[in-house]
């Protein structure tokens, strides 16, 4: 079978880099194992919230400056950075994803981090957010005084109370209030199926929403902020508008426990504009096998399809990082699975981790080494047409920065643009 | 000012033990423990009900007092033990002679030890490593330390004692050459308190030693760490030693949904028992050698490191610790120091409890002039009243869920007092089949006051997952009960960082992955980190 590029991994990176590519006249091939980040998605995305020295970012494009050279933003640098950085809400609205920055632009007209809230009721900076999710200017002027918390009776993975206490700490007070729909009821007698998707299934049918909706608006007189959980418009996201128009106060989602209904929204609407687009996602398959000649990648096989050969131009590699399974560990070492890449993982494994939970975790900051043009290397000899994407990229703690998205959107375009240009 | 007949320090399994026999023979019982129940030693071992048959060649008594009490317990905790039966395994590097030394030790001190072939032995326990050239079997079976801890201590407080929770005796009230009562610090409210009673026993495991010191009193005890690491799947169904002189990591006991592999021993200064880590040298022991017994150990996931210290009381300069007894000592310190209405219960280990608190118990009595028998040889714990799990399942329920048996199965008959209705049938912790109804009678009626001590009560967070769903939710219930989502936010920072503090030293391959994603969720999607 022949592609004009082969992209290993399903989510975010490779479909962005996907999407670009197919709709650029590329044909395309995705292998994609299975779930992805966007499946455990906070509902937003990050740009840069936090300098790798812990100094806070409000505006990312004006902080790009101070990161490191071999940061994956350095390597992409300044002006295409804020190419891709204007032309993403745009691009993600040709694919049915609609996305919002917080309400005030930063020097250039590029957006400024806002806040969203978290389930834990912190708040966290963003960059752009999902239909759902609310982003606030401020982290410390909320612009509502009273609000009510609604939750579903009986369902444990959204915590009112810890959304309360994070309000009332910055002076809003707050309600707790549970409603019971029949159907929700009925998942209850099955205690795992009483899940955010469980319960998003449920409620995108029309009775059932709306007598969510018109329960919650009983609720809700005078109150000026009611928050939902982020069960809804799994399928499609106008529910979440309807309940909008149908709630007489403001309307934030936040969100659940995982995994993320705004996440697999985002997947889901982005797979079909791929294939829309005519590209052809396998899923549920593994990428193995390669042949490497000469440093160039001439084909990969797949678990699935056997002895069948896949052959490309170009291959991009976007299959995570250790969670992903995009990099697996043994006690001396970490190895990227599929064409053995060079990663900068130190050998030792008492560096990887730090012993507190909370402090910054080495490991994360650690992955597959790439060139300038995110080519990667085996042993030391570059690979001229495989690319890493996404979170694999090394050079950068996405998750200390905030900028796990961001890189993954920012990578993916930045390569796409390579391939296309023949670079 | 109230006072006591008798103040039990440490709330391990000993001094649980301890209080439950005081109670049952009719004192009046205090019992306080500076953090929370089977903290220290109690909830950091292999979980082994001893057959007593690792002990037959190099200890005789120990080996005796191991049978008779693992038979005392397969009636009267029967909801705190898995009664699997274990074998001792020679493998080819092994001397086949040592099996006739030790089949005969065994005999001699009434374990019931029976050769069987090899063969035979692959095919009741297909995980065994099959090059063995020796099987034994004996009555070993797994015992949930804080299942049992847990039980005595309700049956304690059902017979009238009082417990005090994260309560640290900083000192002894003495009148001259008598003890007649301590100081507490409340570690809540940082007040000290004074309690008095006639007799205060100490049975603070390694922390004794200290106790004693405040009391004028030295114990020369010996802090020997013992490492351990618990695997994801529950590989075995018998408990699988090596049958040779006892060594490192030559013990996989099956509990629950998991295997615990162990130990090693190691002398470590007193000053460091507070905090125990597992070292990457110590975790590759474990694995190597647990490999030996069974093979697929080499690739199961581990779940954590966790290591315990023996309360061993010195005796000679064995640097390892392994050649001291594991035997009890009951010192009297009147006879022993010259100080009136103060006792010490220490040696001994998880398995011979209850004889431990007998001994301690009998000496209170006759210090207090009191004839009363000890029951407890007899008299079941609350939940091990009843039958089989399914039986006692059934009796409270007609059609029991899987939740509700897995709540038979940590709460024994005591699981008739748990409340499902509402939304109370909730699953918080998949791995472990916890349900809310669990959790609000734990912080209810079970003395839980953040979400560690929650764990100890109910295995949320114990399972596959180490908590990476599950604790959240049960967070957001403890928020509930209490009423303080502040505190229970504070916990939960807590409950993390101690879970990972398990998991780092073995951070690699499926942990290391587990361990990421949780980091995830917590810093990225809930941001318990920031403000």
């Amino acid at each position: 079978m022949r592609s004009d590029t082969i992209i290993i991994g399903g989510g975010l990176s490779s479909l962005v880099c996907g999407i670009k590519l197919q709709k650029a006249g590329q044909r395309c091939l995705i292998v994609s194992a299975g779930q992805n980040a966007l499946h455990f998605s906070s509902g937003a995305f990050g740009l840069l919230g936090k300098l790798p020295d812990g100094t806070a970012v409000k505006e990312p494009m004006r902080s790009l400056s101070f990161l490191p050279e071999e940061h994956p933003y350095s390597k992409i640098g300044v002006d295409k950075m804020a190419g891709y950085v204007s032309e993403t809400p745009a691009f993600f609205e040709s694919c049915g994803v609609r996305l919002h920055s917080a309400p005030i632009a930063g020097e250039g007209g590029f957006p400024a981090n806002g806040y969203r809230l978290t389930p834990l009721g912190s708040l966290k900076p963003a960059w752009l957010a999902m239909e759902d999710v609310t982003l606030l200017q401020s982290k410390d002027n909320i612009p509502w005084s009273k609000a009510l918390i609604v939750n579903f009776f009986g369902f444990l993975d959204f915590n009112s109370g810890f959304i309360a206490e994070g309000l009332s700490r910055r002076g809003v007070d707050c309600r707790v209030e549970t409603v019971s729909i029949g159907d929700v009821e009925n998942l209850r007698k099955n205690p795992t199926e009483m899940r955010s998707v469980g319960i998003a299934r449920v409620m995108g049918k029309e009775n059932n929403w709306k007598e969510f909706g018109s329960k919650v608006r009983k609720l809700s007189a005078g109150e000026d902020l009611v928050i939902l959980p982020e069960v809804f418009g799994l399928g499609d996201p106008v529910i979440i508008q309807w309940l909008r128009e149908m709630i007489p106060a403001e309307v934030m989602f936040v969100g659940t426990m995982p995994p993320s209904v705004p996440g697999i929204r985002t997947q889901m609407r982005l797979k079909k504009a791929f294939e829309v687009a005519g590209g052809t996602f396998l899923s549920g398959d593994t990428a193995v096998n390669p042949t490497v000649e000469d440093g160039y990648v001439t084909s990969i096989h797949t678990t699935n399809l056997g002895s069948i050969s896949l052959d490309a131009d170009n291959y991009v590699l976007a299959s995570g990082h250790l969670f992903g399974k995009g990099l697996e560990s043994t006690p001396s070492k970490v190895v990227e699975p599929v064409f053995g890449l060079d990663t900068d993982f130190p050998s030792d494994r008492k560096t990887w981790c730090d012993e507190d939970f909370f402090a910054r975790q080495a490991y994360d900051g650690y992955g597959v080494v790439c060139d300038g043009s995110f080519r990667p290397f085996i042993g030391g000899k570059s690979v001229r047409n495989l690319f890493v994407i996404g979170s694999e990229v090394g050079g950068c703690d996405s998750l200390y920065e905030g900028s796990g998205a961001g890189v993954a959107i920012m990578t993916a375009m930045s390569v796409a643009g390579n391939i296309l240009s023949g670079k | 000012m109230e006072e006591f007949d008798v103040i039990v320090v440490g709330g391990g399994i000993t001094g649980a033990g301890t209080a439950r026999d005081c109670a049952l023979r009719g004192l009046k019982v205090l019992l306080i423990e500076r953090d929370d129940i089977a903290t220290g030693a109690t909830g950091r071992n292999h979980g082994l009900l001893h057959s007593g048959a690792r002990y037959a060649v190099t200890d005789r008594e120990s080996a005796a007092e191991c049978i008779s009490e693992n038979m005392i317990l397969k009636k009267v905790a029967r909801h705190c033990v898995d009664d699997t039966s274990g074998l001792f395994i020679t493998l080819p590097e092994d001397d086949l002679g040592y099996q006739d030394t030790f089949v005969k030790a065994c005999l001699a001190a009434g374990i019931k030890a029976e050769v069987i072939d090899p063969k035979e032995a692959i095919i009741m326990e297909p995980s065994v490593n099959p090059d063995i050239i020796g099987a034994v079997k004996v009555p070993d079976g797994g015992v949930d330390p804080f299942r049992l801890c847990s039980a005595n201590i309700v049956d304690a407080k059902l017979h009238g004692a009082k417990v005090a929770l994260r309560s640290e005796v900083v000192g002894f009230i003495m009148e001259g050459d008598t003890v007649k009562g301590v100081k507490v610090l409340d570690r809540s409210t940082r007040q000290v308190s004074e309690y008095y009673a006639q007799i205060v026993v100490n049975a603070a495991g390694i922390w004794g030693h200290h106790i004693a010191s405040l009391a004028g009193v030295n114990i020369g005890m010996f802090p020997a760490k013992g490492a351990l690491l618990i695997f994801a799947h529950r590989v075995n169904g018998m408990v699988i030693n090596r049958c040779r002189k006892p060594a490192n990591a030559d013990i996989l006991v099956p509990g629950d949904t998991v295997c615990v592999i162990g130990t090693t021993s190691t002398r470590v200064p007193y000053e460091e028992c507070d905090n125990m880590v597992v070292t990457p040298e110590e975790v590759d022991l474990l694995l190597s050698e647990g490999a030996l017994l069974a093979p697929c150990l080499a690739h199961t996931r581990i779940l954590r490191g966790y290591a315990g210290v023996r309360p061993l009381v010195s005796a000679d300069n064995d640097p390892s610790g392994r050649n001291i007894s594991r035997g009890i000592v009951c010192l009297d310190h009147e006879t022993r120091d010259g100080i009136r209405g103060f006792v010490s219960i220490t040696g001994g280990k998880l398995m011979t409890y209850r004889l431990m608190a007998e001994m301690a118990t009998d000496t209170v009595c006759r210090k207090l002039g009191v004839d009363a028998a000890c029951e407890t040889a007899r008299a079941p714990l609350p939940g091990s009243d009843g039958g089989g799990l399914e039986e006692t399942a059934k009796k409270i329920w007609d059609f029991p869920t899987m939740a509700q048996k897995a709540s038979v199965g940590r709460f024994g008959s005591r699981a008739a007092h748990l409340d499902f209705e509402d939304d109370k049938s909730g699953v918080v912790c998949e791995c472990e089949e916890v349900t809310v109804a669990e959790v609000d009678a734990a912080v209810e009626r079970l003395d839980v006051c953040d979400l560690v001590d929650l764990r100890r009560r109910t295995r949320v967070g114990m399972g596959t997952c180490q908590g990476e769903l599950c604790a959240c939710r049960a967070a957001g219930r403890l928020a509930k009960a209490t009423g303080r989502a502040a505190k229970a936010r504070e916990d939960l920072k807590s409950f993390m960082r101690e879970r990972w503090k398990g998991m780092y030293p073995i951070a690699w391959g499926e942990t290391l992955r587990e361990g990421s994603y949780t980091q995830w969720v917590y810093s990225e999607v809930l941001g318990l980190n920031e403000d």
